[in-house]
């Protein structure tokens, strides 16, 4: 085994989000132990590792969904704190998660805005949360977030989520991350559930990301995807770095050595 | 991708009709023009102009429960307890009336009953974690005591104010009847009109001028139809347009508020709702309080047509279920998310036309209860068949 790929390289973009020392605990159970990560803007960071490595910690500590023991947050190499869902998106930090939490009832647009209506101008005797909605407006936005991400089978976004394909659903639970003012977009197995087609679609969406400039956190199983969106992987084994490699550098076989023995072959290792 | 419009079957166009705006709409529709043509021709009587003057006001108190129902039930709730609610609510009325508090007074008072009854219910659901059917059931029970406390031992309190009595008693003159209806058809016309030349400008999706021009047809010529029907008898009631304003008043704040939305988001899915920041508890208090106050105005309407306030007007009669069922044959879904305050009115239509042409026709008590019966099952199967219908669909 060539240990030295694991050296994360001189000419890695600068780094967006970065986090060092992450450290998180359930009881006696240490889930994380000093983890290091980062993603710059424009780059698919895959984040891998069988399960129980510290994958899904690691996303929600990022997501501020569960607060970190120990660790330190950098964004754009400024210390910021990180320790609700809150801090997170103003931050702008947006997380996909499996379920999606989509409402199959409403339509396209509504689902976009969400929490976040627009309101027609006007009206100010009433409450905020009496206040007329600006459909057009939600259905303008919507459009153009949808259109950014090029969901060409989307026929209208005024289709109820209810009747929309897997792919879709995805692409709009991500459009709804990245709609909301967003810079860093964490997905979460967003491929899991879906078929060949939807599998393309979604990969699609994913390379429109990076184009954009956001920064993507990429977690899968599936390491052919892998191999095709992201551009470095950072592989994670009992809560601690294995290493970082570019995708470039890389094959799926290491890659899955490293997930299931770490980079040291030496038969203490293995559990 | 969705299969194109050739290649669906009949159960697939309905499944996709129902997912439409007025998808819950025309069924009903449908249904309640069926009951009148049964009606009409078996017992000609039914299709009179007094009839309907009667149909209207008979349905008007299941109409109003039911509306308040609706909203519960889009957050995927239930409210057993809106009918006790009324009655408590008609029977604070009541005593302070013969206390000598003037009638609008009195009313302010039996509305204020019903919002605090409602939300401490919706505050019980909400913070405390007991299931809606629960609290609600509890609801049901100690209101009907509380009723009975408040009535005192007769369990009846005739109400004579003049104000209470002409909610239910006025009509108006056949002239003004119709320059309402006219204003109405207007103001509908141009706020469509308005929307669709306001869409086009900002380049979004535009209805077919078809589907345009149908909605204002269809909503004039049913607006005509009843305003003559109804001016042929006694005039258009008071009481059909309060019922019609509170119901426009709360289906826009259901379509098209942040609070609306927020009430068809937590049916869909709660979790979702948490995640966009919405308090998920706050709208289930409101949602309740809304409902006391729905039930409130369900409580002065029939105090002032009967005349009177007793335990077995509110409690003891078939009045809760034929306003849940009215809400449930209108379409909105048991399961939560989906519905529309609108077709509560036409739920609350259809139960009262059944038991208006069943009574004409002569049908015995148990007839009625069954037929009732048979129509509320039919709608919620419905509700369960397109529900599975569009889980396929994935």
């Amino acid at each position: 085994m060539n240990s030295t790929a694991a050296v994360v390289e001189p000419q890695a973009p600068p780094a967006h989000l970065k986090v060092t020392g992450i450290g998180k605990s359930f009881g006696g159970v240490e889930a994380l132990r000093g983890v290091d990560f980062e993603v710059a803007r424009g780059e698919v960071m895959a984040l891998v590792g069988d399960n129980g490595a510290g994958k899904s910690t690691l996303m929600k500590v990022l997501a501020g969904a569960i607060a970190a023991d120990q660790g330190r947050f950098q964004m754009e190499g400024k210390p910021v704190s990180v320790s609700t869902p809150l801090d997170a998106t103003s931050l702008g930090i947006q997380i996909v998660y499996q379920d999606l939490a989509l409402c199959e009832n409403l339509d396209v647009s509504a689902n976009l805005s969400l929490g976040a209506e627009p309101l027609k101008p006007g009206w100010t005797f009433l409450p905020r949360f009496l206040r007329p909605i600006d459909e057009m407006e939600m259905e303008v936005k919507a459009k153009a977030a949808i259109d950014r991400l090029q969901v060409r089978t989307l026929r209208s976004v005024r289709a109820k989520v209810g009747g929309l394909s897997g792919g879709q659903r995805q692409a709009i639970a991500i459009a709804r991350a990245v709609g909301a003012e967003s810079s860093v977009v964490l997905l979460d197995e967003p491929t899991a559930a879906l078929g060949v087609a939807q599998t393309r679609q979604v990969l699609d969406v994913v390379k429109r990301l990076r184009d954009t400039g956001h920064a993507v956190v990429y977690i899968s199983h599936n390491l052919r995807d892998i191999f095709e969106v992201a551009d470095r992987i950072c592989v994670l084994r009992h809560g601690m770095n294995v290493a970082t490699w570019r995708t470039a550098d890389t094959t799926p076989d290491e890659i899955v050595v490293a997930m299931t023995r770490g980079l040291d072959e030496g038969p203490d290792d293995a559990i | 991708m969705m299969p194109s419009d050739s290649t669906l079957s009949i159960g697939q166009r309905f499944g996709r009709l129902r997912e439409t705006r007025f998808g819950a709409f025309v069924p009903v529709m449908l249904a309640l023009i069926a009951i009148w043509i049964y009606f009409g021709i078996a017992e000609p009587a039914f299709l009179s102009p007094r009839n309907f003057y009667f149909l209207f006001m008979q349905s008007a108190v299941v109409g109003t429960l039911a509306v308040g129902i609706t909203l519960v039930l889009l957050l995927g709730d239930i409210d057993l307890s809106a009918a006790a609610t009324a009655g408590v609510c008609a029977a604070v009325l009541a005593v302070l009336i013969v206390m000598g508090v003037p009638g609008p007074l009195a009313c302010l008072a039996a509305m204020a009953t019903g919002i605090v009854l409602g939300s401490v219910q919706g505050w019980l659901v909400a913070y405390v974690g007991i299931p809606s059917f629960v609290v609600t059931l509890a609801g049901l029970l100690g209101f009907q005591g509380l009723m009975l406390k408040i009535l005192g031992a007769q369990g009846a309190v005739n109400m004579r104010d003049p104000f209470v009595r002409s909610l239910t008693t006025v009509s108006l003159p056949p002239l003004l009847g119709w320059a309402v209806a006219i204003l109405c058809i207007i103001v509908f016309a141009v706020i469509v009109l308005r929307r669709q030349s306001q869409r086009r400008q900002r380049g979004v999706e535009v209805d077919s001028a078809l589907a345009l021009w149908g909605q204002i047809g269809f909503f004039a010529g049913i607006l005509l139809a009843v305003v003559m029907t109804l001016n042929s008898y006694k005039g258009v009631p008071l009481l059909v347009i309060l019922l019609v304003g509170l119901t426009a008043l709360l289906g826009w704040i259901t379509t098209s508020t942040p609070f609306g939305r927020s009430l068809y988001a937590v049916g869909g899915n709660a979790e979702s709702a948490r995640r966009v920041g919405m308090n998920v508890n706050y709208i289930r208090i409101a949602a309740f309080g809304i409902v006391g106050l729905m039930a409130a105005i369900a409580g002065i309407l029939g105090a002032s047509r009967y005349a009177s306030v007793s335990f077995n007007a509110f409690a003891g009669g078939p009045l809760l279920l034929e306003a849940i069922g009215a809400a449930v044959i209108g379409g909105t879904s048991l399961f939560g998310g989906r519905g529309s305050v609108w077709n509560a009115i036409l739920g609350a239509l259809v139960i009262g036309s059944l038991g208006n042409g069943l009574d004409l026709s002569g049908a015995s008590a148990a007839d009625k209860l069954m037929f009732s019966g048979a129509i509320l099952l039919l709608a919620v199967a419905i509700d369960a068949l397109s529900r599975a219908g569009s889980a396929q669909e994935r």
